[in-house]
C-alpha cells in the first residue's frame, strides 16, 4: 500500500451536503483525490448538526460523528454563496477542478450561477454531477426529496417487512448511500474516457432510479407476471431455514442461512438434531419450505441457549452459513475488522481520536486509505483560495472582512 | 457516441450478484465483458428468477437476465487443468477481472493473485467475498442474509413496539449490490492507477464491510457516546412514519415545524392537531402513540396519489408507498425513459430497470441481451486463439 494514490492530483470541487453527494466524494478521497467542501455557516450542512456528539454534549457543528464518518479525508471552504463575491471564488475554484459534484434540488446551481453550462464555460473538460432526488429531467423534477422519503418512493418499502406487516423501512435511508456509490462509477469512468480523449461531460443521476437499479427481482416479477411480491420477513424464497433467530443474551439474535440441500445435512448434525437431517420430507428445499414454521421453532430452541458468537463458530465450523445480527458495538469490538485494518483513527482536533469507518476494500499496490478526519467548518479556506483559486493574502483578508468566507 | 470504458476488456467468474452487478456497471458503459460460467448450470441466479410464470429455466430467470445483459457469455471448467489454460489466456488480454468466487475455493479455480499477475502483469484483479480474503473470518460463508446482518443494518429494523420480532432484513441481496458497487469504484480507480504505473493490482472487496460502511449515524454512536443503536429506540420526532391510505400506503414526513404546520393546513385544520401533546416535533415524538391514531383516521379516507401531489405542492416531502406497479406506471420515469426493453432470444422481450444514471458525452446503453449458457464460447476463444475443439476433448468448456 506503499504505492500511489490512483486519484493524486484529481481535485474535487465539492458542493454536495448531507448523505448522497458525501458518500460520492468519500470514495474519491478514500482514492487520494483532493475534495474540497465548499460549505457555509449561514446554512450548515445537516450533517454537522446531527447526533451523535460526544458524551452527549450539545450539537456543535465540528463534532457531529455522523458527519466526521462521511467527510473523513476531505477538506473545507467556509463560502457563503448568498455573497455576490462568493460566486467569484466558487468559479475560480471550478476552473481549477477536474470534478465538479452537487446534489440540489434540480435547478439551484443554474440559480446560484453554477450550471453546467457556466462551470463548462470555465473549464472544458470538466465533469460535473447532479445526483438529486428525482433526476434533472421530468414531470417530478421539483419534487421535494429526502432521504427516509427515497426508500419507500423507490419500491424497496412495498417489499420489506414481516409477514403480513404494513411496509417498513431498511434502518438506513438506503436511496442515499447506493445513489452516492453509483456518482462514483459514473464518476470514475468519466475519468477514464477524459483521459482517453480528453473529454469532459455531465451526469444526472437520479437516487429514485439508483434505488430501483438494484431491486431487479420485485420489479422483473411484475414485468413478467403482474406479481407484487408479498413482504416475508427474513425468509426467502429458495432457502429455508432463512432466518434471524433469538440467541441467549439481552436482545441478541443469529443470522442463519441454510444454502442446499447439503448445508441442510451439516446444519442438522452440528445442532445436534440428526433425525431432522434424516427426515425424507425435509431432504429438500421445497419440503423445507413447507414446514418452516415448525424447522424455524426447532432452529430457535438450539440457538436461544447460546451467544450469538457460539452459534456462529460451531455453525461456520462445520460450514453452514451464520453470523451475530451485529450492533455498533459488536462491529466496533470484530476482531477479524481489526486484523483487517477496516477502521480509521485520525487525531481530529475537537472529537481527538475516535474510532470510524474505514474503506471497504483493501488494494495490494495503490495508496486507498482514509488520509485525515474530517474538516472543521472552514478549516482549509485560506490554503484553498491561496493555492487552488490563486488569490493573495491581502485579498483574502478583504474577502474575510465583507463576511464572504463564512 | 461511443461509452466511457468502450476500450476496456473485462473478464467476470461470477455468481448471483456481488461480482455480476459489478460486470454490468461497466457493460453498460462499454466495456466488453466477458462472463465466464461453469459448464452445465453456469451462474446460479439462472435458477433465482423470477421466472415467466413461475416456471423455472436457466435462460429465463429475470435476476439473470437483468444482470448479464450487455455480457458474452463463455462456459469453462476452472477445475480443470484445460479450463485455466483457456482462462488464462483470455486473462493475457484482458484489463481487469472480476469476481466473487469464496477466498477458500479461488485457488482451486485458478484465481489466486500471485499467479494471475505472472501470466498478466498489467490485469488488475478483484475478488469480492461475505468476509474479505484475510482475517480471521475469511473462511466464513454468507449469502446476503447473514452479510447483511454481520454488516450492522439488519439490527436497525424492526418494529420498536415489538422486541419479539427479530432484526430484519431488506429483500433483494442489497450486500452484494453494495460489495459490487465498492468492486466497481475500486476496479475502475485502480485502472486510472493504471494509467500511470502500467501495473495491475489485486483488490480484496468485503461485503460485511460493504454493508458497515452505510451505517448512517448509527454507528459512532458506540465510539462517540457509548449508546448500542437498536430497532427498539423510539424515533424521537415525528411524524416520520407509514399510513394506510384508501388506495395503498404513504409515507408520511413532516418533522420540520414548517412542515407539520402545512400537513395540519392539508388536513383542514383538525382540533385535534392544536393539543398541546402535539405542540412541537419533540412533542409530537413523545406522544406518538396518540398522533398515530389521529393522522391514521384521517389518512385512511385519503388517496395515497392526491395526498402526495397535495403535500409536495406545499414543499413537504411526502413519498408514496411505491409497488411496482406505480413504477412501471410513472409517468415521470416514463418521460425520463428509464425501463428498458430487451428481447432475448429464448425468454422473449424482457423489461427490467434502465439506466441509473445519464452521461451526456458518453451514454448508458443496452445493447445486447444475457447470454444464453456458453453462447459465445467459440467466439471469444477463437479471438483469444484457443482451439476450441481441443479444448472440448480435454474437458475444459
Amino acid at each position: 500500500m506503499a504505492g500511489r494514490a490512483p486519484l493524486a492530483g484529481i481535485r474535487v470541487a465539492d458542493f454536495t451536503w448531507v448523505w448522497a453527494g458525501p458518500f460520492c466524494t468519500l470514495q474519491l478521497a478514500h482514492l487520494g483525490a483532493e475534495v474540497i467542501r465548499v460549505e457555509t455557516s449561514t446554512r450548515i450542512c445537516v450533517t454537522r448538526m446531527l447526533p451523535p456528539f460526544p458524551r452527549h454534549e450539545k450539537p456543535h457543528f465540528n463534532r457531529s460523528g455522523y458527519f466526521n464518518q462521511y467527510n473523513q479525508g476531505k477538506k473545507s471552504v467556509a463560502l457563503d454563496m448568498k455573497r455576490p463575491e462568493a460566486l467569484e471564488v466558487a468559479k475560480r475554484l471550478c476552473a481549477a477542478s477536474d470534478i465538479v459534484t452537487e446534489n440540489f434540488a434540480a435547478g439551484v446551481m443554474d440559480r446560484m450561477g453554477l450550471g453546467y453550462d457556466v462551470v463548462h464555460g470555465l473549464r472544458a473538460d470538466v465533469i460535473m454531477i447532479a445526483l438529486s432526488g428525482y433526476g434533472a429531467t421530468g414531470p417530478d423534477r421539483d419534487k421535494v426529496s429526502y432521504g427516509p422519503a427515497q426508500v419507500p418512493l423507490s419500491g424497496l418499502s412495498s417489499v420489506t417487512g414481516y409477514h403480513g406487516y404494513p411496509p417498513m423501512h431498511v434502518g438506513v435511508s438506503y436511496g442515499d448511500p447506493t445513489g452516492g456509490l453509483h456518482g462514483a462509477v459514473a464518476v470514475l469512468a468519466a475519468l477514464l474516457h477524459r483521459a482517453r480523449t480528453g473529454q469532459g461531460q455531465y451526469v444526472d443521476l437520479s437516487q429514485w432510479e439508483t434505488s430501483m437499479a438494484v431491486l431487479p427481482e420485485p420489479i422483473l416479477d411484475w414485468t413478467m407476471n403482474r406479481h407484487q411480491q408479498p413482504r416475508d420477513g427474513n425468509r426467502d424464497p429458495q432457502m429455508a431455514p432463512h432466518g434471524v433467530f433469538r440467541a441467549a443474551g439481552d436482545d441478541r439474535w443469529v443470522a442463519i442461512a441454510i444454502e442446499d440441500d447439503a448445508a441442510w445435512q451439516r446444519f442438522a448434525v452440528a445442532i445436534g438434531r440428526p433425525d431432522l437431517g434424516d427426515d425424507p420430507r425435509l431432504a429438500g428445499v421445497v419440503g423445507r419450505k413447507q414446514h418452516e414454521d415448525l424447522l424455524e421453532e426447532a432452529v430457535a430452541a438450539w440457538s436461544a441457549a447460546l451467544p450469538p458468537e457460539e452459534v456462529t463458530a460451531r455453525l461456520q465450523a462445520a460450514g453452514v452459513a451464520a453470523f451475530t445480527a451485529t450492533t455498533n458495538r459488536n462491529i466496533s469490538e470484530d476482531p477479524h475488522l481489526a486484523a483487517r485494518g477496516f477502521f480509521a483513527e485520525q487525531p481530529h482536533p475537537e472529537v481527538g481520536v475516535r474510532q470510524h469507518i474505514g474503506v471497504p476494500w483493501r488494494m495490494s499496490e495503490s495508496d486507498c486509505r482514509v488520509r485525515a478526519a474530517a474538516p472543521c467548518l472552514g478549516a482549509d479556506t485560506d490554503q484553498v483560495l491561496r493555492d487552488v483559486c490563486g488569490y493573495r493574502d491581502r485579498e483574502i483578508t478583504a474577502l474575510r472582512e465583507a463576511q464572504v468566507l463564512t | 457516441m461511443a461509452g466511457a470504458l468502450e476500450h476496456l476488456r473485462v473478464l467476470e467468474v461470477g455468481d448471483l450478484v456481488g461480482a455480476p452487478y459489478a460486470g454490468k456497471l461497466l457493460a453498460d458503459l462499454g466495456a466488453d465483458v466477458v462472463k465466464i460460467e461453469r459448464p452445465g448450470s453456469g451462474d446460479r441466479a439462472r435458477q433465482r428468477g423470477p421466472f415467466p410464470g413461475g416456471v423455472p429455466h436457466p435462460e429465463k430467470s429475470g435476476l439473470f437476465l437483468y444482470l448479464n445483459a450487455n455480457k458474452r457469455g463463455v462456459t469453462l471448467d476452472l477445475e480443470t487443468p484445460a479450463g485455466q489454460g483457456a482462462f488464462d489466456r483470455l486473462a493475457a488480454g484482458a484489463d481487469l477481472l472480476i469476481h466473487n468466487v469464496h477466498p477458500v475455493d479461488a485457488p482451486a479455480h485458478g484465481l489466486d493473485y500471485a499467479r494471475l499477475a505472472a501470466v498478466n502483469p498489467r490485469l488488475v484483479v478483484t475478488a469480492v467475498s461475505p468476509f474479505g480474503a484475510t482475517g480471521p473470518h475469511a473462511h466464513y460463508r454468507g449469502p446476503d442474509l447473514v452479510t447483511w446482518s454481520a454488516g450492522g443494518v439488519a439490527t436497525l429494523n424492526g418494529d420498536p413496539a415489538r422486541p419479539d420480532l427479530p432484526p430484519l432484513r431488506v429483500p433483494g441481496d442489497q450486500s452484494g449490490y453494495q460489495a459490487a458497487l465498492n468492486a466497481a469504484i475500486a476496479s475502475l480507480g485502480s485502472l486510472f492507477a493504471r494509467l500511470t504505473t502500467g501495473r495491475g493490482e489485486f483488490i480484496d472487496v468485503s461485503a460485511q464491510e460493504s454493508v458497515a460502511a452505510i451505517l448512517e449515524l448509527t454507528f459512532e454512536y458506540w465510539p462517540y457516546t457509548g449508546l448500542i443503536a437498536s430497532r427498539l429506540g423510539a424515533k424521537p420526532i415525528q411524524p416520520l412514519c407509514f399510513m394506510e391510505c384508501r388506495d395503498g400506503w404513504i409515507f408520511v414526513c413532516a418533522i420540520e415545524e414548517h412542515q407539520w404546520r402545512q400537513f395540519v393546513e392539508i388536513m383542514g385544520r383538525p382540533e385535534w392537531a392544536e393539543m398541546e401533546l402535539f405542540e412541537n416535533r419533540l412533542a409530537r415524538g413523545a406522544n406518538f402513540d396518540a398522533l398515530r391514531v389521529f393522522l391514521q383516521e384521517w389518512c385512511r379516507d385519503q388517496s395515497v396519489h392526491e395526498l402526495y401531489e397535495q403535500a409536495q405542492r406545499r414543499r413537504v416531502p411526502f413519498a408514496p408507498v411505491s409497488t411496482m406497479g406505480d413504477l412501471l406506471g410513472s409517468s415521470h420515469l416514463k418521460a425520463r425513459g428509464f425501463f428498458a426493453t430487451l428481447a432475448h432470444p429464448v425468454a422473449g422481450p424482457v423489461t427490467m430497470p434502465g439506466a441509473p444514471y445519464k452521461m451526456s458525452a458518453t451514454p448508458w446503453t443496452l445493447r445486447r441481451p444475457a447470454p444464453t449458457l456458453g453462447q459465445h464460447t467459440a467466439e471469444v476463444l477463437a479471438e483469444a486463439g484457443v482451439d476450441v475443439a481441443a479444448l472440448a476433448r480435454a474437458g475444459g468448456c
